[in-house]
Parts: structure tokens; sequence; C-alpha cells
């Protein structure tokens, strides 16, 4: 049967071809964005919730949140050290944890700040780096992939993103980290005096004017954490708009965010998108599942002759329909087999783009939900032929 | 052995054909010769199970096979007959031995099918899809396909219909002599072909009333 249904297939190479693609880009489509949306919105979640403060210099709240978070975008600017210090004698918080930007090794950022902020990240090789130490790194799995590094190596840092503008003071890596499929694989971590170190020597170069943002003793954001949320809601409360004086005299207006209301906004907004790709998809898989249907039911049609040829010579109705729902399976599983591998390539095309808001895809990601996409496509492929056989056994087409 | 009794066949455009009692004995071979719409092909679909007869019974080997179910009558199309059609109703795309292969869905010993072949010389187009075959090479596939399974009845119906006299008397030679032992009942207009038949049955005689016959078409 299965020998027979093949050869059949072979015969209608190029309709059976067609049938397959079509069912291809309907499930492969609703398999990406299902899982592409799903990923994007658990690895921004997953990070946002981490921290309940979050205070830096006044601007945009969503950069302040996606920098200090996801590493995306450049700092919304500097706020002096003190801060940290003044937050760290808060008896309502129970940690804070400075965080820095700057430079880039490869074109990959830099991030200068303490151990705790990895606390949550497994090592995959080395040790952490030490924090009353300097020029030591921690860097992400990507990074030590991509550019063939190893605990011991020593890394050259940059002022400009071409990487034409190296420090003279080498970083040496300490430690490894997992691949996390996250923002943090691709990021360099050291010391925030390692940074302070750097731009002391770039304040001496010609071009120190472009560093101003990170000169000795500040930092881009403070991470912190409260022993309650309605401890974070009074820090953010005091610390939102607040002025303070840095030792130069400068003044600096301050913000200070709760980012997982900061995220929520940017997940809702997400979510719209998202919801109109899944609207989009849905109508794709809508009318791929009618085009598939009535190609199907043309398919039947065509092979009305072939059916009635075969009642004549005596073959059963039972066996004719067991022939073409064999044919029509082998097609169906083909095509949702390629849709999944499809939408897999279609990833690694996409990740480039949704690394952009701090999460990187994992292709090996299977969701249950993405089965069950699958199977659905599966039986649409097969439903008509057994609704056009069915009726076809009703009737029984060969008699008068 | 088959027997024809009171059978009589309504079609939905009103048209009614009568039979006169028919026997069909075992081991001979039957030529049924009539005008268009006389009934012939009529005869031979009810025989094979394809039609149902609106009276009348057929009873083959003293079993009544109008009565049985599709299912019955189709597994009795398959196993026991050998239905020959004019039209040959083989799938073009297919080769020779696909075409036979089709029996095996339903279960059908095809080990016969080369030593088939051969007796018809057509063995070396086994491989050969049916599209590139002339009209006699199908013709001789399609009796090929109706015999290789050793059916008890062979029906023929036009055999030699899309084929020009010198191929058709080679074909009707060839059927009869594979079909020796067998009942072979075939529908043929030409009554030169009557000499290789035991038995020349004129169907005008044997039946009343005519069917419609769209023009062209001679399978009545």
């Amino acid at each position: 049967m299965l020998k027979f249904a093949l050869k059949n297939m072979a015969i209608k190479k190029m309709q059976v071809i067609l049938i397959t693609l079509s069912i291809v880009i309907s499930a492969g489509i609703a398999v990406l964005a299902f899982n592409v949306a799903t990923q994007v919105d658990e690895g921004i979640t997953n990070n946002a919730g981490y921290y309940s403060a979050i205070v830096g210099p006044a601007g945009s709240s969503t950069q302040l949140a996606m920098n200090s978070m996801y590493f995306t975008d450049e700092p919304v600017g500097t706020v002096p050290y003190s801060i940290v210090t003044t937050l760290q004698q808060d008896s309502r918080v129970t940690q804070v944890i400075p965080f820095a930007m700057a430079d880039n090794y490869n074109g990959y950022g830099v991030v200068g700040t303490t151990p705790a902020f990895l606390q949550s990240k497994d090592l995959r090789v080395g040790e952490m780096f030490a924090a009353d130490e300097t020029l030591q790194a921690v860097v992400g799995s990507n990074i030590a992939k991509y550019n063939s590094l190893e605990v011991g190596d020593v890394i050259y840092t940059s002022h400009s993103a071409n990487g034409s503008d190296l420090h003279t003071k080498g970083i040496t890596i300490v430690g490894i980290l997992k691949e996390s499929h996250s923002s943090y694989d691709n990021i360099v971590f050291t010391q925030l005096k390692t940074l302070w170190e750097m731009h002391e020597h770039g304040e001496q170069e010609e071009n120190s004017a472009e560093e101003h943002h990170h000169t000795h003793g500040t930092v881009c954001a403070v991470l912190v954490n409260t022993k309650t949320p309605g401890f974070a809601m009074q820090l953010v409360e005091e610390y939102d708009g607040k002025i303070i004086t840095a030792d130069d005299g400068d003044n600096t207006t301050l913000q200070a965010i709760e980012p997982m209301s900061v995220v929520r906004d940017v997940l809702n907004d997400a979510d719209d998108t998202k919801y109109i790709v899944f609207v989009l998809c849905a109508v794709i898989l809508v009318m791929n599942i009618m085009i598939i249907s009535i190609i199907t039911l043309l398919n039947m049609y065509h092979s009305a002759k072939e059916i009635s040829l075969m009642r004549l010579i005596g073959i059963s109705m039972k066996r004719i329909n067991l022939l073409y729902v064999i044919q029509n399976g082998i097609m169906g599983l083909c095509a949702v087999i390629l849709a999944f591998f499809v939408s897999r390539g279609c990833m690694v095309l996409m990740n480039d783009y949704v690394e952009s808001m701090g999460v990187v895809l994992n292709m090996s990601k299977v969701y249950a939900a993405e089965f069950l996409i699958l199977l659905a496509v599966f039986i649409i492929s097969v439903l008509p032929t057994v609704i056009w056989t069915f009726s076809m056994s009703k009737k029984d087409g060969i008699t008068d | 052995m088959i027997q024809i009794q009171s059978l009589g066949k309504q079609f939905q455009n009103e048209t009614q054909i009568t039979y006169r009692d028919m026997i069909f004995e075992t081991g001979r071979s039957y030529m049924l010769l009539g005008a268009s719409g006389c009934g012939k092909s009529t005869l031979l679909n009810m025989i094979a199970g394809v039609l149902s007869p609106t009276t009348g019974t057929i009873l083959i080997d003293g079993k009544d096979m109008t009565a049985a179910s599709q299912k019955v009558k189709d597994r009795f199309r398959i196993e026991k007959i050998g239905y020959i059609f004019q039209d040959f109703k083989l799938i073009n795309e297919m080769t020779v031995a696909d075409n036979i292969g089709i029996l095996r869905l339903e279960g059908i010993d095809i080990s016969g099918m080369d030593e088939m072949l051969e007796a018809l010389d057509i063995f070396e187009k086994k491989d050969a899809k049916i599209k590139h075959l002339s009209g006699g090479q199908k013709q001789r596939v399609a009796i090929a396909r109706a015999l290789v399974k050793r059916p008890d009845i062979i029906l023929a119906d036009e055999p030699t219909g899309n084929l020009n006299f010198a191929i058709g008397e080679q074909v009707i030679r060839q059927l009869v002599e594979v079909s020796k032992g067998k009942t072979l009942i075939a529908v043929t207009h030409d009554d030169r072909l009557a000499k290789y038949f035991d038995e020349v049955i004129d169907m005008n005689e044997m039946t009343s009333g005519m069917q419609d016959v769209p023009s062209g078409k001679e399978d009545c």
C-alpha cells in the first residue's frame, strides 16, 4: 500500500510539491511567530523581575531599564558614585549594585559592576572577577566562542565602535559564563574600577571629550533590591526627580524606576505588536488552510477517474480511502517536519534583530504548543481527503 | 455456471431493458453480438456487480449475486472476475507493472504477471508507461491485468473495439487461448471473430427495449 502510494505520488510530483510547500509556509510562519514571541516575552520578563528599583540619571525610563538590565541602547548618562554609598547605608535596602557601561571589545559591550551583578549566572570555566582587584573580566559565552578566548587571555577594549582606539591596558579573562541564551552571552563584565582606570587613562588622550560620560567616580545606574516592595515604592518616590550635587559642584537630576512596571509597559506595547502578528499569522493560516483544502479537493476531483477505475476493477472504497489518506498523510507529515526546520532557520535570521531587545533566541527551545500547531496543520492537510473519500464511500461511485 | 433469470434494468432516463433467461456454462467461451444499445455491456456490468439489476436475479454457481452487498460484490469481482474494458481503464502515467500491481492493494497474488505478459507478447513493455504504448499493447495489458489473478469468469467488453481487425483478431486469439478452462463472455460487433468462441449469442434476440446510446459510442 505504502509503495503504491509513493508511486502514485511520484507521478503527480509537481502537485505534491506545491501542496507540501503551501503547508510548509503556513505551518512554518505559525510556529515561528509563536516561538519567537514566547521566547522574547519570557526573556524580557525573566530579567525584569530581579530588581526592586533602578536609580539613574533623568531621561528615558525605558532606556534606563533596557540599558541596565538588557545592555541595549546607550546609557542615559551618569550619576555620581556617592548615590551608591548613600543607598548602601539605607536600612530599607538589601542590595546595591553599581552599573556602568562603556567601551567595547570587538563590538561587544563592556559593563563595569560588582560580582553581585552576576550572582544568578553560572560560570562555565574559571572564577568570578575579584571585587577589590582591577583589570579582570568575566566574558559571555558567545564572546569566548566567537573570539576563541580562554581563561588567562588578555583582551584590549576600545573607545570607538570600530575598535581603532584601543586602550593600552589589557584586561585578563578570569572566567567565562555558561551559555544562557540571553544578552549576558554577549557582554564583557569587569570591575567598575577597571572602567574608571581605563578612563583616567582615556582622559589623558586627545579625544577625551568623547568620554565625559564615564569619568572617575560615576556610574550609569544603580540597581537596588529592597526588603519589601513597599520600600521600593518609597525609594522611587524619594529619588525620582531628586537633584544632587557632586563633589565638583555639578548638579545631577536623578530618576528612579521600578523596572517591572517599565518592562510591563514595554511588553504591553510589544504584546499589541505580538497580537497583530498572531492575527496576521492566523489570517495567513486560515487562507492557507483554505488553499490546502481547495488544492486537496481539486486533487481528489482529478483523482475521481483514478478512483472510479480502481472501483471498477474491484478495489474497495476502504482500500482507496486508506491509499489517499496515506498519500496526504505523507505530504502532511513531510510538510510539518519541514515547517519546523524552516521556522528554526528563520530564527537564525531573526536573532540579530531580537538581540537588540536583550534576548538571544534559543533554536533548541521547543514549546508544546508548537507541536499542537503542527498537529493541527497535519490534521487539516489530511482531513479534506478523509471527508472526500468518506463521501465517495457513501455514494459508492461505480453503480448506475 | 452463470444463470440469468428474469433480469431487467431500468435506467434513470426511463429506458428499460429486459433480458431473456440465459445460462453461461463453466469452461466455455461466449461471444455476445448485437446492435448498439441492446444491453450487451449492461449485462456484463450486472454480472460483474458494477451495476445492480432492477428486476430478476443473477446466479453464479448457484449463489444469488444480485442480493449480495456491494462489499461482497467487490470482493467477488476482484477475486473471481477478470473484467476487460473497451477503454482499457489503465492509469496512463503508471507503468504496465504498476497497473497490474494495483491488484495487490486487495492482496491479490500477481506472481504470474511475467508469465502472463509473455503469453500476451508484452513482457518487454513491463516497465514502460501506459501512455507510451499503442492501442493493441494497452489492450494486452488490460487482458493481462484481468487474467493474472486467475479468475473463474472473464468478461470482455469490446476488447477489440479500439483496434484494427488484424490486431483485434490477434488479441482475441490470445484472449481465448489464455482463457481456456474458464468462462469467457466477450461483447463484440465483429462477427468475423465468431470462429474463436464456443458459442455466439445474438443479443438482439435475447433482449427487449433499447438503451439510448450517445453518438459515436458503441458500448450498449
